[in-house]
């Protein structure tokens, strides 16, 4: 099997995040939880395969019945990209709300130290 | 006069410099003393016409939206000791003496009673009231409560109910949220028809809710639960 570059790098750095994830994860720090966890092995570990296997992609657009390769990574890109936006909706949206939370106790120091 | 002791009214206000005056002396006139304005981060001249008012003011140094604001009103009446909340809109189109009648349905044991403009629409725009069906009908998709008016901003709380509900929306899914911590909280509510009035001025104000800000409200409700 011929091995490129590409495979290399692309493989190594889904190791690296698969691994980082579970230290992570075995370490019980803040926010880490089974569910992502668990994502982030179904992604990183889909890519790994398909890089080592990039013939499998055509198995699955045959399947799939999506024909060329380049269809297939098309349409999961637009997956991707459309998880990556409602993802970045909630970020954006806890951003919003902790803003909130600093405004309003500034508006209400004078009443919680009894000024008021 | 009557007057309520232990009652709050809940007024939040972006860019009210018109007619805010109006409003306070209004809820004055009909017998409520304890008002408090928030502000939330108007860039005209409505933090100074309240602060002349002889209110309880407070202010948010950037706009965060009216869901925010009502909330940080609630919280300070919280403090301050309320028994029981009232929230009306800055704008005028609220007639306070309303207010008696959600009193009424308190004291008979109901833990929120919500203001609704569908039961006596005549004058109301045309687009408002597709609107306002509209904001029903998603509330009871992904609620699953029904109410005629889930947008009103007029609505009473007694202290069961805004000890234990809680808002994360800071914008206009506020006011559906509300319905969904009734729901969540099994909170008994029922509706009473209040008196709408719309003016040239209250129609013409750019800060109100639009078509795309509607979707946009949608979105975020969506996401968020």
């Amino acid at each position: 099997m011929n091995i490129t570059l590409y495979q290399i790098v692309l493989a190594l750095v889904s190791f690296g995040i698969i691994f980082e994830r579970l230290i992570k994860f075995f370490r019980k720090e803040k926010s880490q939880s089974f569910f992502k966890l668990a994502t982030t092995i179904i992604v990183w570990v889909s890519i790994l395969v398909l890089t080592l296997h990039p013939q499998l992609a055509r198995t699955i657009s045959l399947f799939l019945g999506l024909g060329e390769n380049l269809n297939t990574l098309i349409f999961i890109g637009f997956i991707a990209v459309f998880l990556i936006i409602f993802k970045l909706l909630g970020i954006i949206e806890n951003l919003e709300s902790n803003i909130t939370e600093i405004i309003r106790r500034e508006a209400l120091k004078d009443i919680i130290s009894g000024k008021k | 006069m009557k007057t309520y002791p232990g009652i709050f009214l809940v007024i939040p206000v972006f860019n009210e410099e018109v007619i805010i005056q109006n409003v306070i002396h209004e809820c004055r006139r009909a017998g409520f003393s304890q008002i408090i304005v928030v502000d939330d981060g108007s860039d005209d001249k409505t933090y100074m016409k309240v602060k002349q008012s002889n209110v309880i003011l407070l202010r948010h140094i950037l706009n965060r939206g009216k869901g925010a604001a009502i909330k940080t009103g609630m919280e300070a009446a919280k403090l301050l000791g309320a028994e029981i909340i009232v929230t009306l809109d800055g704008d005028g189109q609220h007639n306070p003496k309303d207010i008696d009648h959600m009193l009424a349905k308190i004291q008979k044991g109901y833990d929120v009673v919500l203001g609704s403009r569908l039961f006596r629409y005549k004058g109301m725009p045309f687009m408002k009231i597709v609107a306002n069906y509209a904001g029903n009908f998603f509330t009871w998709l992904i609620y699953g409560v029904w109410v005629s008016d889930s947008q009103s901003g007029l609505r009473a709380y007694a202290k069961r109910a805004f000890t234990v509900i809680d808002t994360k929306h800071d914008r206009y899914a506020y006011d559906s949220e509300i319905i969904r911590e009734i729901a969540r909280h099994k909170l008994t509510y029922c509706e009473v028809p209040i008196e709408i009035r719309y003016t040239d001025y209250s129609t013409r104000k750019i800060t109100k809710q639009t078509v795309l800000g509607g979707i946009k409200t949608l979105i975020r409700i969506i996401i968020s639960s």
